[in-house]
């Protein structure tokens, strides 16, 4: 989004007018909706009329203002950047109904829905050229994400996105920012906020009741998005007891055990100091499962670098946890197929290449939210508009430079992460010379370092809410 | 970057004091000063502290406050943009912000307990109202880095980590923020200028411990010296002055 971007609809306008500043978009409908809101599909009126998927966050009822998930979000959005990451183009106020809408470059697809095709539609796997692309593309962007302090607290199939035709056909995009932190110094633990992470993707020390919330409760997500991936069904599908605010999610654990076998002290040493472990002794002691091998369920052998890769991701001990970093240092990365920028498409194509099916449209809904009376029309392809709306905000810029990546790369080595490192810092304030603001950054950062999550806890959370898309 | 100070919005954003010093057009027509604008400034951050006490608001959350008070009046006039509510409605922000949110409405009870004066009552419609337009006037840049943050390493790392150095650095770097300094410098340096001015205060001869910094000593006395320069004037911004400044936004033209 570039300078003062942000756009302001004439105040005296009647909530049934469109505003202003939504005159530069042609709507073609929703695309999804939420808690928080709704989102719409919509072109930008001058060509190359590129899709924008835009996020309308309505004025929460409680007289509280702009939700501080939406704060959250944007404050996050406007600071980052990367290939893998959603691109958020936009932010425009409508004073007259006091909402906030939020402008992406549109994502066709996502990994929910990828998924959910090749299960229902085209009868066999996920190629490993696709698989191994888009779990390299995601680890790199949360990698990314991790390197700047932000956990994401709730990756899953449907915030994983790949965008459609166009420059970036096949690229993945990391989206819903809702719930993400920066971790550095929280004024309060975080599971005063409510919320976290869908339970099936939820980590293990999260559903012991750990204190410690660190970048490593993604990668555990990143694993079981790994095995979903190759074996089309969610690796660890537990149960969600709803009874209390903050319920002991034992069927959750149970399920991880039945798979990984039971943790020990052995293993992950600090086990014995997670709440849970002591709450239901009989359940979550006790029980002694037989594992029944994680290498049986994702159907790989026990020495192939994917099995080595995806173990380290489901490595109970979060400190022993694989790091994003290291996973895209991987030997799984470094055997073909090679991970490409297009995860769809090979350069030297190997396996036939699936169309997906786009996303489904719902034209008759104004940005209001309205629905008119004009008989529904099909527009999709295929599939329905289930509850489970995939993050529709992504990235679907065809026409503007994307500064860090060369256009053309096709392939991408590890070793090309080097190319996402941070820009160097431009010598924006002439009262500091650069030299000197460069020699004390360092320092400075390595300082943060040390000082790694001091003290956040995450010692329950509500029942996540499925149809929390927005 | 959330962490990454350097590829930041803050960084990104940071001005000159020339930019800063610039008094809008709209209230220069009042006959708003540089002086008053400064004090006016001054005096709504202290307010802004003053209502964070009663609500028990965290310090880290009242420099963020602040810090987009002062943002919104490089950008905005005085006249459009009352102090009076842009000073509730960052701190209510800057809550939402720092994750420590609280409702419009205690805000608004505490104004009320405040302020005395009858047009400055603001009901929780004006607070959400303001809020959208301080967004809009931030730019949506939300993340402030802060001095605090490297205060307690510095300390440690020169070894003056003691408890009246602690405090004495972390009220200097309270003190900051009744200027705009942390508009125009990099946090690390106010800190760093803050442990010069106690060091020198407590005679603490740390000397070599700067020059082993790569920093740039020059601005960090530079700064130390507007602090001082500031603590020096502080009895001349008296009640009266302040408001003689309001009064003069409040008049038409």
């Amino acid at each position: 989004m570039g300078d003062g971007s942000s756009t302001r609809s004439n105040s005296s306008n009647s909530s049934t007018e469109k505003p202003e500043w939504l005159q530069q978009y042609n709507l073609v409908g929703k695309i999804g909706e939420g808690t928080y809101g709704l989102v719409f599909l919509a072109r930008t009126k001058t060509p190359p009329k590129r899709p924008i998927a835009i996020k309308k966050f309505k004025q929460s009822k409680d007289g509280d203002g702009v939700s501080p998930t939406a704060i959250r979000e944007i404050m996050l959005l406007r600071e980052i950047s990367h290939e893998n990451v959603v691109k958020l183009v936009n932010v425009h106020i409508n004073f007259s109904d006091m909402s906030l809408y939020l402008a992406f470059d549109y994502a066709e697809y996502d990994l929910y829905e990828i998924i959910r095709h090749h299960r229902d539609k085209v009868g066999h796997s996920i190629n490993t050229y696709t698989v191994k692309s888009l779990l390299w593309q995601l680890l790199n962007g949360l990698n990314y994400l991790h390197s700047n302090w932000i956990i994401h607290r709730d990756l899953k199939p449907s915030n994983i996105l790949v965008m459609g035709d166009g420059e970036e056909h096949g690229i993945v995009k990391i989206a819903d920012f809702g719930l993400a932190r920066i971790y550095q110094a929280p004024l309060k633990p975080l599971s005063d906020n409510g919320v976290v992470v869908t339970i099936w993707y939820r980590a293990p020390e999260l559903l012991l009741g750990s204190k410690h919330y660190t970048s490593a409760v993604d990668m555990w997500a990143v694993g079981c998005i790994f095995a979903e991936l190759l074996t089309l069904k969610p690796l660890f599908q537990g149960a969600e007891a709803k009874s209390a605010p903050n319920p002991f999610q034992l069927d959750q654990l149970d399920k991880i055990f039945k798979i990984l076998g039971h943790p020990t002290m052995d293993k992950w040493p600090t086990l014995v100091n997670l709440p849970h472990w002591h709450t239901d002794v009989q359940h979550i002691q006790a029980r002694k499962y037989d594992s029944v091998g994680l290498h049986n369920v994702v159907h790989l052998n026990q020495k192939s670098p994917a099995y080595d890769l995806l173990s380290k991701m489901l490595e109970y001990d979060p400190l022993k946890r694989i790091t994003a970093s290291q996973a895209l240092e991987h030997e799984y990365f470094r055997m073909d197929p090679l991970p490409g920028r297009n995860a769809f498409v090979a350069t030297q194509p190997m396996e036939k290449n699936v169309n997906y099916p786009t996303r489904p449209v719902d034209t008759n809904t104004d940005f209001e939210g309205t629905t008119s009376i004009n008989p529904p029309q099909a527009v999709a392809a295929a599939g329905n508009v289930a509850g489970n709306m995939a993050g529709a905000h992504g990235m679907g810029n065809r026409s503007m430079p994307r500064p860090m990546v060369a256009h053309n790369m096709q392939r991408m080595q590890p070793q090309g992460m080097m190319a996402y490192n941070f820009p160097a810092q431009a010598g924006m304030n002439p009262s500091v010379p650069l030299q000197q603001q460069r020699g004390m950054g360092q320092p400075h950062q390595q300082q943060q370092l040390r000082r790694k999550d001091p003290g956040m806890g995450m010692s329950g959370y509500a029942p996540p809410n499925k149809t929390r898309r927005l | 970057m959330a962490s990454n100070f350097w590829t930041s919005t803050h960084y990104k954003e940071l001005k000159d004091p020339e930019e800063i010093n610039v008094v809008n057009p709209i209230d220069a027509q009042r006959g708003i000063s540089v002086e008053d604008f400064r004090l006016i400034k001054l005096h709504m951050s202290n307010y802004i502290s003053k209502l964070a006490q009663h609500i028990k608001i965290r310090q880290r959350v009242v420099a963020t406050a602040v810090t987009y008070m002062r943002r919104v009046y490089t950008r905005k006039s005085l006249t459009e943009y009352e102090p009076q509510l842009v000073a509730p409605t960052c701190l209510y922000l800057a809550c939402k912000a720092e994750e420590s949110v609280i409702h419009a409405k205690l805000i608004v009870f505490y104004i009320k307990k405040l302020y005395a004066d009858e047009k400055f009552r603001y009901e929780i419609k004006d607070i959400l109202e303001m809020e959208m337009k301080i967004l809009e006037a931030l730019n949506f840049y939300l993340v402030v880095f802060h001095p605090y943050r490297s205060l307690p390493e510095f300390l440690q790392d020169s070894g003056i980590n003691d408890t009246s150095m602690t405090h004495l650095t972390w009220g200097l770097v309270n003190d900051t923020y009744r200027m705009d300094l942390i508009l125009i410098h990099p946090p690390f340096l106010i800190t760093l200028a803050c442990i010069y001015i106690a060091s020198v205060h407590k005679e603490k001869d740390i000397r070599t411990w700067f020059e082993e910094l790569s920093v740039d000593m020059n601005i960090v006395k530079n700064i130390a010296m507007e602090i001082l320069d500031f603590y020096e004037n502080h009895r001349l911004f008296t009640e009266e002055r302040v408001h003689a400044a309001f009064n003069k936004l409040a008049t038409n033209s």
